[in-house]
């Protein structure tokens, strides 16, 4: 990923930070973003929202669209050498739809944002000890979430401001044992 | 600024007709040691490695960004690494059976499993069978000095006379004394860095730069020195200065030390091809043979004494004959023990050296699991600054039955730990909720935690031992190993004290105890296996004499960690290679004067 695109992440995340937070997010133009290769576009979308309101964008840095976490998360399942991770999530997906039609009558990406906001909170709201299927969801998506977007270039540098794995030809950093 | 790499020198043609002067079984830190202190004395060495020779810059890319990785460090699927819970429901072999393609040991699941699935031996090629052992195996040249942890320390006559100390099991036939100008000429030789503490138990080395502490650290530094304990920054096997070594670079703090299961592409970290092998090629004494998978040591039927190793070729599968006056085993530990079992002969029907019935028992290592988390109030919010650009965090040495006496547990135990920034934020695990608030709080408290785990002396036991399966043979077709081995009261006991103790220390020190981990991992995860061979002054109850010698066959020595007698809590490495240096000093001396 070059600087100008990580500069244009930053602009972007900024301009949306005005809105925030968890405004209702347009899809980002990503027309030319290629098809999924496991989830169906349905599917993506649903990921991609609960990514992004998982970890958001803010004034410091883009959030899990920008970080691209619904794509990384959709090639490594496509080629899952175990199947029973990659049902796990779209038996996790079917979970959060019928709780969306349990709770709104419409399907998640269907919903208003304060509808999608009153549905993840309701399944975090478990977190430390999860029951439903939604529930568990919960979980495994916010884990897989932030494994990639803090593995990410946004999660690095723009996010955590990572300063080390650069040639330091001086001192360590840090204090001396005294 | 260039990192100029040069190519090792010209590798010596091998010849199966000839006679060594020595044959080393293994490339690791024991046998490139060999190999270094034989060749500096003239003496004519071939080192039959069982691995492949790779190009490890390559495979290691100590730089590259997790997000200009396709998988972010993972293994291509396919490839799997043995989870702790795996190892806690399962007995091995614990690839038996597996879908998996390649199965790798847990450190292959360590965030950077690419990185090291050409380094760690396949499970499904090498099982072994009995209690279970999270077993560690890294086959190439130099072994797992390729991807060590590189925590350097010395040992003291609390570990060499432990039996004085507190009537438990053997002295080493070895004082400090006798040892300390060996660990001397390891400091130089290789470099190390670390801060002087004079403390009695754990002795200072000859040190280059050391690491800088975070403001974490300097916290619990200042605390434990009102307890009389220590906080010291990690003694690494690193060299921070530089050391005269063209295939060396000093370190450069770049970081990737910790986010990876080791590994230096600037060999600033001691490994053994570039601290010990590669110059002693240099000498046009060493001749290095890879994928020569040793399985027997071969004896002269009129005299009783090695003359060889039997080995078979791992790409062609054909069996081959080294030839040598002197045979030395530095195979590993296990692998050591396995080789001295395989090697029966009618001289010596229980496996060459076992005379004494010791090889494989007396096995001891180090229990670890118990760790402390905390959060530092003071640290939420501050600016990131590069925490990790450094070998390592920090140690606490051992302070429980020094001057003191338990009453639930004999020996002691050390902490390893880290505190800071780092390349992940790990407290977003932890971190509740999502959303807005949930990112501001990863981001505020990215670099306030404190962590530290223990690392403790396991008693070396006869009852605990190696033997040989009678059924299973690896893909070369040599028996493999069975494991008779588990931990005992005395380690529970102590891991127990450890949690404990690292509560206390941090609280004492006003951090916040956020987790107290109270497991104990499985058998072998510290990868410090050790005993099996040990040395002694008795041969009816040792199998080496203090120069890591066989009691029954002069010119047969095992100068890897199964040569020791007990485990102590100090990390094994810099031990071996000061160990390996003296009896190889002493077996040079005797090969002149012909005596072996």
């Amino acid at each position: 990923m070059t600087i100008s695109r990580r500069e244009m992440i930053q602009a972007t995340a900024a301009a949306a930070a005005a809105s925030l937070p968890l405004a209702n997010v347009v899809p980002s133009p990503e027309s030319q973003a290629p098809k999924p290769k496991f989830f169906t576009a349905a599917e993506f979308a649903l990921v991609d929202e609960l990514s992004d309101m998982i970890i958001p964008a803010d004034a410091q840095s883009g959030g899990a669209r920008a970080a691209g976490v619904a794509a990384f998360l959709d090639g490594r399942l496509a080629e899952a050498f175990e199947q029973d991770e990659p049902q796990r999530w779209r038996a996790g997906i079917k979970a959060v739809e019928a709780l969306s039609q349990e709770m709104h009558s419409k399907t998640f990406m269907g919903s208003t944002s304060e509808q999608r906001l009153a549905l993840l909170t309701r399944i975090a709201a478990a977190e430390s000890d999860p029951k439903t299927d939604a529930e568990k969801f919960f979980g495994q998506i916010k884990g897989a979430t932030v494994r990639v977007y803090y593995s990410s270039n946004i999660g690095i540098h723009d996010d955590q401001r990572y300063k080390g794995n650069v040639i330091q030809p001086g001192e360590y950093a840090g204090y001396d044992a005294t | 600024m260039t990192l100029i790499r040069f190519k090792a020198s010209q590798e010596q043609d091998v010849d199966l007709s000839r006679t060594y002067d020595a044959v080393v079984v293994g490339s690791g830190a024991a046998g490139g040691m060999a190999a270094h202190v034989l060749t500096s004395q003239g003496m004519k060495v071939l080192m039959l490695e069982a691995g492949k020779k790779i190009p490890i810059e390559q495979e290691l890319r100590s730089m590259e960004w997790p997000y200009d990785h396709p998988r972010r460090g993972e293994a291509p699927p396919g490839y799997h690494a043995i989870r702790y819970n795996e190892y806690t429901v399962r007995q091995p072999p614990y690839a038996k059976g597996s879908a998996f393609k390649h199965v790798f040991s847990y450190v292959g699941g360590w965030g950077g499993s690419d990185y090291v699935k050409n380094i760690l031996v396949d499970e499904k090629d090498h099982p072994y069978t009995g209690t279970r052992y999270a077993w560690v195996r890294a086959r190439l040249l130099g072994g797992k000095t390729n991807i060590w942890g590189r925590l350097a320390l010395r040992l003291s006559d609390y570990d060499f006379k432990a039996k004085t100390h507190d009537g438990y099991g053997e002295d080493w036939p070895i004082t400090y004394a006798d040892l300390e100008p060996y660990y001397d000429k390891v400091d130089l030789y290789l470099g190390i860095s670390g801060h002087k503490e004079n403390l009695p138990h754990l002795p200072d080395s000859l040190f280059q730069r050391p690491n800088k502490l975070t403001a974490a650290e300097v916290t619990l530094r200042k605390s434990l020195a009102t307890m009389g304990r220590t906080l010291t920054p990690y003694r690494a096997g690193v060299t921070t200065d530089g050391v005269k070594n063209r295939y060396r670079s000093k370190c450069f703090g770049r970081g990737a030390c910790g986010r990876r299961p080791g590994g230096c592409d600037i060999h600033a970290a001691f490994d053994s091809p570039t601290g010990l092998i590669y110059p002693a090629m240099d000498t046009g004494n060493l001749t290095l043979r890879t994928n020569s998978v040793a399985h027997e040591v071969l004896v002269d039927p009129n005299t009783g004494k090695a003359r060889g190793i039997s080995f078979v070729d791992a790409q062609n599968h054909k069996t081959y004959e080294a030839k040598a006056k002197v045979v030395i085993l530095a195979a590993s530990t296990l692998e050591s023990a396995r080789l001295l079992l395989l090697s029966k002969s009618r001289q010596h029907p229980n496996g060459i050296g076992n005379s004494s019935g010791h090889v494989g028992h007396n096995f001891c290592e180090h229990v670890m699991g118990p760790h402390v988390t905390g959060l530092v109030k003071e640290l939420v919010g501050v600016e990131p600054t590069p925490d990790d650009g450094k070998p390592g965090g920090f140690y606490v040495p051992r302070f429980r039955n020094l001057q003191d006496k338990q009453p639930d547990f004999i020996r002691g135990y050390g902490f390893e730990g880290g505190a800071g920034f780092s390349i992940f934020p790990h407290s977003a695990w932890n971190t509740p909720g999502f959303g807005g608030p949930f990112k501001q709080s990863v981001r505020d408290h990215a670099g306030a935690f404190i962590s530290m785990g223990g690392f403790g002396e396991v008693l070396a036991r006869y009852e605990n031992y190696m033997d040989l399966d009678p059924a299973m043979k690896d893909a070369w077709g040599i028996p493999v190993l069975r494991f008779h081995y588990q931990f005992s009261d005395n380690e529970k006991k102590m891991c127990e004290d450890m949690a404990a103790a690292g509560r206390e220390m941090f609280e004492a020190a006003g951090i916040e105890v956020v987790g107290v981990d109270k497991n104990i991992l499985t058998e072998g995860w510290s990868i410090h296996e050790l005993g099996t061979a040990r040395m002694g002054a008795d041969p009816k109850t040792s199998v080496l004499n203090q120069f890591q010698q066989s009691h029954d066959v002069k010119n047969l020595f095992v100068v890897d960690g199964s040569s020791h007698v007990s485990a102590s809590c100090q990390n094994p490495t810099w031990t071996i290679m000061a160990l390996a240096w003296r009896s190889c000093e002493h077996l040079a001396d005797e090969f002149k004067r012909g005596n072996v």
